[in-house]
């Protein structure tokens, strides 16, 4: 098992005049070798507190994380994973190539003589151009595309990326398809969280529906094929995602 | 972790100094030069004093600049950002980073200075080129690098606190504003502990309450303890004792709050 999260809860503690959040609770995956697997959910259900988790950003409650039999608190455990957050973050003042050599530094390679590994990581997210300029005149899909660079840089085993698409053109949500196909036939473990729901359907091996912190179903596409929308206007995992969504009632404000 | 440690505080050197800030450096380094030729050609006497009084202070507040606009800067705002995802989801520890952050901040100090304490050094020769060399008769080089690395040295243990604020608040204003309060403290801590000591007139101490007062005195920062500026403007190397204390001080007060700060910092959640 690549990933393995068993019951894990997380409340964010109330600040002044609010009530907690409960964001997991009892949350159970297993993420195997190899596997493409997607996570899908409502705004709010918890797929960015799973991957955060995931990578020891935030403590859970209870349950235990293991990261390629690690827990994710050890820094060894991140350095076969590749993790590209929501709204990604990079140094204003500082160019792709530099964040990309700092990634290289830290993996415990040489950025000198890895050049060739930086270039084709811009290269593959089609930002070799724009690779000297500074990150703060960046568009927010060129950050984007950056960010996929840094993460997938030093080639890990295992890929977590929180919706990858987001701010992307229809190019660069081509590439992000690819890149996952392409990691995917190179036998790495791809865990991803997405709105986009023909890719998930398309790319996944399996497939969880996470809602108001719980984890509701996980799929196959064989599963898929046995299922239809009687009005026959939605995809089988649009279909299944909003009758789980809808059954589950009480819609978050 | 070392190796995490030293990219860190690479890319925090790089992303500072691309904040305009060696330009600054070396616009104030030209100014003191300048300036302090000038002004003690106005003088016309104790013109080393004079001179090395004015550059030793502008080196201490160049090297300031770093703790209340950088600091800030590279470490609140990178947790408020969220920056900090970025380094993080690499293979750096959490006292690595904070560590990375620290040593690329005192690099930052330490070139700052470095640029400043040049640029004093080109004053003075110039000075003793152009005036009498009665004036300097006193001048003594030693004591004048003693008292940059020492004014260095409190100002890295100013910018150990300012870290450990960093890493408890969760706002970069709060953090700035934690910052100035210390620096308000550690510059007369010294002075208000004297002042209760040497208030009491008639009345018997008890030296386990004299030891307390003192003790008061290295607990808070004492950032005033890390200045020689008068003694070296006077030509004085302050004793060997004084300085290993105050290099024994600074070190260990810098240890303790880096730690401190890496414990809180292990604990708390990045949202
Ligand atoms: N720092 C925080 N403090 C308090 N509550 C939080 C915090 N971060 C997230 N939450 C809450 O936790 C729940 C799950 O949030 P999360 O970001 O995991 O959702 P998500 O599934 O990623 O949603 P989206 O699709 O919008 O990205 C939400 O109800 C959110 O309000
Ligand atoms: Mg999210």
């Amino acid at each position: 098992m690549d990933i393995v999260l068993t019951h894990v809860s997380k409340t964010f503690k109330a600040s002044i005049g609010q009530r907690p959040v409960r964001a997991l609770s009892g949350l159970c995956l297993e993420i195997r070798r190899g596997e493409v697997f997607g996570i899908i959910g409502r705004n709010g259900a918890g797929k960015s507190t799973t991957l955060k988790i995931l990578m020891g950003f935030l403590r859970p409650d209870q349950g235990e994380v293991l990261l390629a039999d690690r827990p994710p608190t050890d820094p060894a455990a991140r350095n076969i994973v590749g993790f590209l957050p929501e709204n990604p973050c990079l140094y204003d003042n500082l160019t792709a190539r530099e964040h990309l050599e700092f990634a290289l530094r830290v993996a415990g390679m040489s950025p000198r003589r890895e050049r060739d590994r930086i270039d084709r990581a811009l290269a593959r997210v089609s930002l070799l151009e724009a690779a000297d300029r500074p990150v703060r005149k960046y568009s927010k899909g060129m950050v984007q595309r950056a960010a996929l660079a840094y993460a997938l840089v030093h080639e890990p085993d295992i890929l977590v990326l929180d919706e990858p698409m987001s701010g992307l053109d229809p190019l660069g949500r081509h590439l992000v398809v690819e890149l996952i196909q392409e990691y995917h036939a190179e036998g790495h473990t791809i865990l991803f969280s997405s709105h986009i729901l023909t890719d998930v359907e398309r790319m996944c091996d399996r497939i969880a529906i996470l809602d108001q912190g719980q984890l509701k179903t996980t799929v196959t596409p064989d599963d898929l094929t046995g299922i239809a929308d009687p009005a026959g206007r939605l995809s089988p995992l649009e279909h299944l995602f909003l009758s789980t969504i809808q059954t589950e009632g009480t819609p978050q404000p | 972790m070392i190796q995490g440690t030293a990219a860190v505080a690479i890319i925090s050197y790089k992303e500072g100094l691309r904040q305009r800030l060696l330009y600054g450096a070396m616009l104030l380094a030209v100014g003191i030069i300048f300036f302090s030729v000038l002004l003690a050609g106005l003088f016309m006497r104790d013109i080393a004093k004079i001179t090395l009084d004015f550059c030793l202070t502008a080196v201490n507040l160049g090297g300031l600049l770093v703790p209340f606009f950088l600091a800030v800067h590279l470490l609140a705002r990178d947790l408020e950002r969220r920056t900090v995802f970025t380094i993080l989801a690499k293979p750096v520890s959490r006292p690595g980073y904070i560590l990375g952050k620290f040593c690329g901040l005192a690099l930052l100090c330490a070139t700052i200075m470095g640029i400043l304490t040049g640029a004093t050094v080109i004053a003075l020769l110039i000075s003793k080129h152009l005036y009498a060399a009665v004036f300097f008769q006193d001048l003594s080089w030693p004591a004048v690098f003693v008292s940059v690395g020492i004014s260095f040295l409190g100002i890295a243990v100013f910018i150990a606190t300012v870290v450990l604020w960093s890493t408890v608040t969760t706002s970069s204003f709060l953090a700035t504003l934690l910052t100035v309060a210390t620096y308000c403290v550690g510059q007369t801590v010294g002075d208000m502990v004297h002042f209760i000591a040497s208030k009491v007139p008639g009345v018997t101490i008890t030296p386990v309450v004299a030891q307390t007062v003192k003790a008061a005195m290295y607990i808070f920062p004492n950032l005033a303890a890390f200045d020689l500026k008068l003694a070296a403007a006077h030509g004085q190397l302050a004793p060997l004792a004084d300085i290993l204390f105050l290099l024994a001080y600074g070190v260990a007060y810098t240890a303790a709050t880096l730690a401190l700060a890496t414990a809180i910092f292990q604990r708390r959640d990045l949202t």
